[in-house]
């Protein structure tokens, strides 16, 4: 099996001294940590290895020596060197040395019981120490535990690093008995400002909670969960948005720590997300407010919806005469078209005595762009419902009406071949009618048959209008689930720290000489950016209707109504 | 570091590279045919004969100016994310096996598998479009189940259907 | 061991495992027992569900599963055109020189009857069904299978029933027609007596449930004869659309504990299935060759059919009692066999199929030109000139693709037979050497597999 030697590169311009670091001999390879130099004192030396294992829980031991020889080769040293292996009792004794300022390294085994000494193959791989531990490969470190069976795997490695934290935490400048070369962590002085942050954090984040706690207090009191009213929350997307940023806020601020890598980003992926949101809704905002723009929206919205009404009207005028050159039942015809046409006069009223009112709703209305663009966006959903609350109303007498009469065709239709529906075992069953049923059946179903194609034309136009509208309201619930649920801030570090969001590792090959052994330069292989959002992404409170493009269109033929906003498990209405 | 050549599955011609970096590290390196200058200029006046003849219809000069613009954008898109110039293999004795594929633009996309993982190489068939082709892949172990594949991951992917 | 030389066929229907049926098994059979005359054989048939791409079974029996669309009833949509680029990929990779269509509901037979021959390739065709005259479907199968196989080397029936239907609804020459009785592995479908209940009388039915197989008829029968005996119990194997005219009969008359349905069966519990019953009742309203009449006879059961089609040719007057296709006869037929209850076994005559394949092997595929007079003068004015048509713009297809692919790109498969079926010889062996051993307890047993004599169906021309 070949040698492999996991060197860290900050350990490459050390001074000469000895490795320390792990023997994994299921992979038969030596990852070093730290290089301790010249001179020590071996009893130290040992007692300090001692106290880390101790610590940290890693068998770390002496490796090997390391010789950086800046001039030409002491022979004295190299001998000393070898000697060191008898001190230090290690199989097989590792013996790294650099000349000058080349690039090749001279790594040697030595076997001391086995006498045949065996040409071994050798791999030095260069890691990145730093980058290792923030890559988080290594398993999680409270479930270490059962490390045996996974000390095959390159894991391993992964986890020695990270597991010698403490060796990297002590001070560069304290004066100890060993003088090493490591990967120094920015130690404390870099991090005392995000020290102070943390403490400051704490009272703000007890304040948010006990608002919170005010705040889904009243909206869990019983007086708004009587019935009317709760079935009213139900549907609106705005109260649903708002308890989604409610649920946020209240992980954001919750004082539990982030028990791991997963929950942190989250955790981070959502703060950043509202705090962009809410950016996002300022800016709107204030465009809203700066030029009376909400005056111009008033005026133009009621003649919209005057305008709407209009049309509808017309179309309503064009399908009680002969639609398209289409001969429709003439009777049935003008029933369904004056019922429209009452119920478009009722609208046009409602809007008359709602129009002086309108610019002052839009006025408060707009005042709740400052909790984000999102409830900005579902309240615009919303507005848009009750404005075509009319074009819902006739699509679902379209879709009654139409439904009925599907089912009752369906259900004749049965008659005619002898077979009925059998409710108890949901098939259908062969069944011998009797005169008298088989001619009211008959008579039925030709009356049916014949007001078809009327009540088809009247639920085709109103779906049409329907599924318009529902394709807005898609498209802005779309957006609001973009930005609820886009981890932007695992794309941000994806973009300026890849190696914190690692998939895996890569080697590079570096350059060689003959004779002298492989080098390999381990990296952090990034997660590709569709992948962070697929990780990271946060979920989001509406799921996406199940149905597939046939169901829908199933939907459809059959007189079924369908719904812009999700099923919460009970059907609606 | 000799270089041999072949024909993938639709006749392309391709170049295979294998390098013997030591006694248990080599590279194989499949390169598949560059971006012709004749089938890219193909294209691009294609497209621009056609935004020229709309342009002589509709008489807006908005059409010239969004044909050049994604013109653009489709040749960046395709060097960057779908056109592969390279794809190499690096086998690493006792350590693993990595797949590395090359885009025209220079992004590379990587993927290590350990040689713990790895339960077995071999050559299978597949119906690929209207064609039926021989693939090399490697069959991963599921850590759950000893006996069972996790994943098939094929080499040389694009090389061979191309 | 290979007589002859050794083809390279491509069994190609739209009916193969997992499906199961008559035809799947015929095709099954067929393929094991060309390869162990040391012909290279592999199916081609459409994906079922998951099953998709190259699958390699017993003795390396190749089966290629197309993606391509199921259309209706397990067959694949036709256009003539689609499969076109595929087919000839594996014909050229496999290097396939016969082309054998099985069932003329297969459009795929039909599209790679087509394309074989425009690539020039030999192709033999079996029939398995029978078809009327009447109703506007048969006239227009009838017409589709005058023209695909107005050109087809040799076509194969079932029965001689099936070869009179075939020849009249194609036209064709009879002289072209062989008739090759299918076959059942009697090792595989054994009496058991001991898995039978003697206190009762069971009658078996293993079909699928359509209208084809009669099964209105079976729901007349079961009541009646209920009625009559007592201790008579039914056990119907199979799934299908009138699965729901059974149950209806079990509810009504109060049959739950009489009548078991079994659902669709596997084909290796057929037996376990045929062994526990006393007779076995068909009901075919049409048949060319009943499988299961003779797997039921092997098997020891008294077999009672209807005298449709191909049947009366199948098993000698001794083994089977007919009837007419009607409620009243079948039950009079039943309740003769009640009485009378005896065992019998058929021989299995696959290796007549070989003949086949060396005579057509000699024989000249025509040329474009003589191809497009024979489809104009054979199939009629209409229906000719519009497949000639096809067939030009079907071969300017190939020779489009052939400049895409060229033949010497496609590489060549790998027989998974090994050279000269050298990885499968040594299992061959093995199984004769197993069936010679066997005590001669019937009468197939007693004849050589290989050699068997010419079976009473064949006749050569």
């Amino acid at each position: 099996m070949v040698l492999k030697v996991f060197f860290p590169s900050c350990c490459s311009s050390a001074e000469s001294g000895i490795l320390i670091g792990r023997w994994i001999s299921e992979q038969n390879s030596a990852v070093i940590l730290a290089v301790v130099h010249f001179p020590f004192i071996p009893v130290q030396v040992k007692h300090y290895l001692r106290e880390v294992q101790q610590v940290t829980k890693v068998s770390v031991s002496v490796l090997g020596s390391w010789n950086n020889s800046k001039q030409e080769k002491e022979e004295s040293l190299s001998e000393f060197l070898e000697d060191l292996g008898t001190i230090f009792s290690h199989e097989p004794w590792i013996q790294i040395s650099k000349e000058g300022d080349s690039k090749f390294w001279n790594c040697s085994t030595l076997q001391k019981q086995s006498d045949i000494h065996r040409e071994e193959e050798i791999i030095l791989v260069y890691y990145d120490q730093r980058k290792v531990m923030l890559s988080h490969l290594h398993p999680p470190l409270d479930t270490a535990d059962h490390g045996a069976e996974d000390a095959s795997k390159l894991s391993a490695i992964f986890n020695t690093v990270a597991n010698s934290k403490v060796l990297f935490m002590t001070d560069r400048y304290d004066d100890g008995p060993i003088k090493m070369t490591h990967w120094q962590s920015d130690g404390i002085e870099a991090s005392i400002i995000v020290e102070l942050m943390k403490q400051a954090s704490v009272p703000a984040c007890m304040l948010l909670t006990f608002l919170l706690s005010l705040v889904s207090g009243v909206c869990n009191s019983r007086v708004l969960k009587f019935w009317p009213l709760s079935f009213l929350w139900s549907k609106l997307s705005t109260c649903e948005q708002l308890g989604h940023r409610l649920q946020h806020l209240q992980v954001i601020s919750s004082s539990k720590k982030a028990q791991n890598q997963t929950q942190l980003m989250r955790k981070a992926n959502i703060f950043v997300s509202l705090l962009i949101d809410v950016a996002l809704g300022i800016l709107l905002m204030s465009w809203l407010y700066r030029k009376n723009q909400i005056g111009h929206l008033a005026d133009t919205l009621i003649p919209v919806a005057d305008h709407v009404a209009e049309e509808l009207q017309d179309l309503l005028q064009w399908l009680m005469g002969a639609p398209a050159g289409l001969k429709m039942n003439r009777a049935l015809d003008q029933v369904l078209g004056r019922f429209f046409l009452y119920h478009i006069h009722l609208w046009i009223s409602y809007i008359h005595l709602m129009s002086p009112f309108i610019e002052m709703i839009l006025w408060y209305v707009g005042l709740s762009a400052c909790l984000g663009l999102t409830v900005a966006l579902c309240i615009l959903s919303d507005i848009i419902a009750l404005l075509t609350f009319h074009i819902y109303c006739f699509y679902v007498y379209g879709a009654r009406l139409y439904c009925l009469k599907i089912y009752g065709l369906s259900s004749l239709w049965r008659l005619f071949r002898g077979k009925k529906w059998n409710v108890l075992r949901q098939r259908v069953d062969s069944c011998s009618y009797d005169l008298d049923q088989l001619f009211i059946g008959t008579l039925l179903f030709t009356i049916l048959l014949f007001l078809l194609p009327t009540t088809a034309l009247y639920y085709l136009v109103f779906t049409l209008l329907r599924l318009l509208v529902v394709i807005v309201q898609g498209l802005i619930h779309l957006l609001v689930d973009l930005i609820n649920s886009v981890p932007l801030y695992s794309i941000i570090l994806r973009f300026c720290r890849s190696y914190r969001l690692a998939a895996g590792v890569k080697f590079r090959v570096l350059e060689q000489q003959d004779g002298k052994p492989l080098r390999l330069l381990m990296q952090i292989n990034p997660l590709s950016y569709g992948n962070v959002v697929q990780t990271y992404r946060l979920p989001t409170y509406s799921c996406y209707p199940k149905d597939s493009w046939t169901s829908l269109c199933k939907k459809l033929f059959l007189g079924e109504l369908i719904y812009p906003w999700k099923h919460k498990g009970e059907k609606q209405e | 570091m000799a270089e041999r050549r072949y024909r993938s599955a639709s006749g392309a011609p391709l170049a295979l590279r294998c390098r013997q970096h030591s006694a248990s590290c080599r590279e194989l390196a499949v390169r598949c045919p560059r971006l012709q200058l004749r089938s890219l200029s193909a294209v691009t006046s294609a497209v621009w004969l056609a935004a020229y003849g709309l342009f002589v219809l509709c008489e807006n000069s908005v059409v010239l100016s969004a044909a050049i613009f994604l013109m653009l954008i489709g040749l960046i898109i395709y060097l960057h994310c779908v056109k592969i110039d390279q794809e190499s293999l690096l086998v690493i004795g006792s350590l693993g096996i990595q797949l590395t594929s090359s885009y025209a633009s220079g992004k590379e996309s990587t993927t290590f598998i350990e040689m713990s993982q790895v339960k077995d190489v071999v050559i299978n068939e597949a119906i690929h479009m209207q064609k039926v082709i021989y693939y090399l892949c490697i069959l991963l172990r599921d850590p759950q189940d000893p006996q069972g594949v996790s994943e098939v991951v094929p080499l040389f992917q694009v090389s061979v259907t191309e | 061991m290979a007589a002859g030389r050794a083809q390279s066929v491509c069994m190609v229907s739209d009916f193969f495992y997992p499906n199961m049926g008559g035809v799947e098994s015929h095709i099954y059979q067929l393929s094991q027992c060309l390869i162990e005359r040391g012909h290279k054989v592999l199916v081609v048939t459409h994906a079922y569900g998951g099953r998709k791409g190259v699958r390699y079974l017993t003795n390396g029996l190749k089966v290629y599963y197309l993606p391509l669309r199921v259309m209706y009833n397990q067959s694949t949509a036709t256009t003539l055109f689609h499969s076109l680029p595929l087919l000839r990929y594996i014909f050229v990779r496999e290097r396939v020189t016969i082309v054998h269509a099985h069932s003329s509901f297969s459009a795929m037979a039909h599209d790679a009857l087509f394309h074989a021959k425009i690539m020039g390739l030999r192709t033999v065709f079996t029939d398995h069904s029978l078809f009327g005259f009447a109703d506007v479907s048969s006239v227009l199968t009838n017409k589709l299978l005058t023209v695909s196989l107005c050109d087809t080397n040799h076509i194969i029936c079932v029965s001689y029933t099936s070869k009179e239907n075939t020849v009249l609804r194609a036209a064709l020459d009879p002289r072209i027609v062989s008739v090759i009785p299918n076959a059942v592995d009697p090792t595989d479908f054994t009496p058991d007596p001991s898995r039978r209940d003697d206190s009762t009388v069971t009658i078996v039915v293993v079909s699928r449930l359509v209208y084809r197989k009669g099964i209105d008829l079976l729901s007349g029968i079961i009541p009646e004869l209920c009625q009559k005996y007592p201790e008579l119990h039914f056990l119907v194997g199979g799934e299908g659309p009138k699965r729901i005219v059974l149950e209806e009969v079990r509810e009504r008359y109060q049959l739950h504990d009489r009548v078991r349905l079994l659902g669709a069966l596997e084909h290796q519990d057929v037996r376990d299935v045929l062994v526990q019953g006393h007779i076995f009742l068909n009901t075919s309203l049409t048949e060319a060759f009943c499988m299961a009449i003779v797997e039921a006879a092997s098997c020891g059961l008294q077999v009672v059919s209807t005298r449709v089609g191909g049947i009366p040719e199948v098993l000698p007057e001794d083994l089977i009692i007919l009837c007419e296709p009607s409620v009243k006869s079948l039950c009079d037929g039943i309740e003769k066999a009640i009485a009378q209850l005896r065992s019998g076994k058929l021989p299995s005559p696959e290796s007549v199929h070989n003949k086949v394949y060396e005579r057509v092997a000699d024989e000249v595929v025509l040329p474009m030109d003589e191809r497009l007079d024979r489809l104009i003068s054979h199939c009629g004015p209409v229906t000719g000139y519009i497949f000639a048509l096809f067939a030009v713009l079907s071969f300017l297809f190939l020779l489009f693709l052939r400049w895409m692919t060229p033949d010497s790109v496609i590489d060549v498969a790998i027989d998974a037979t090994g050279p000269n079926g050298a990885w499968t010889k040594h299992c061959f062996l093995g199984k004769r050497e197993r069936i010679k051993e066997e005590p001669p307890s019937s009468r197939s047993a007693q004849m050589e597999r290989t050699n068997a004599p010419v079976p009473r169906g064949f006749k050569a021309c």
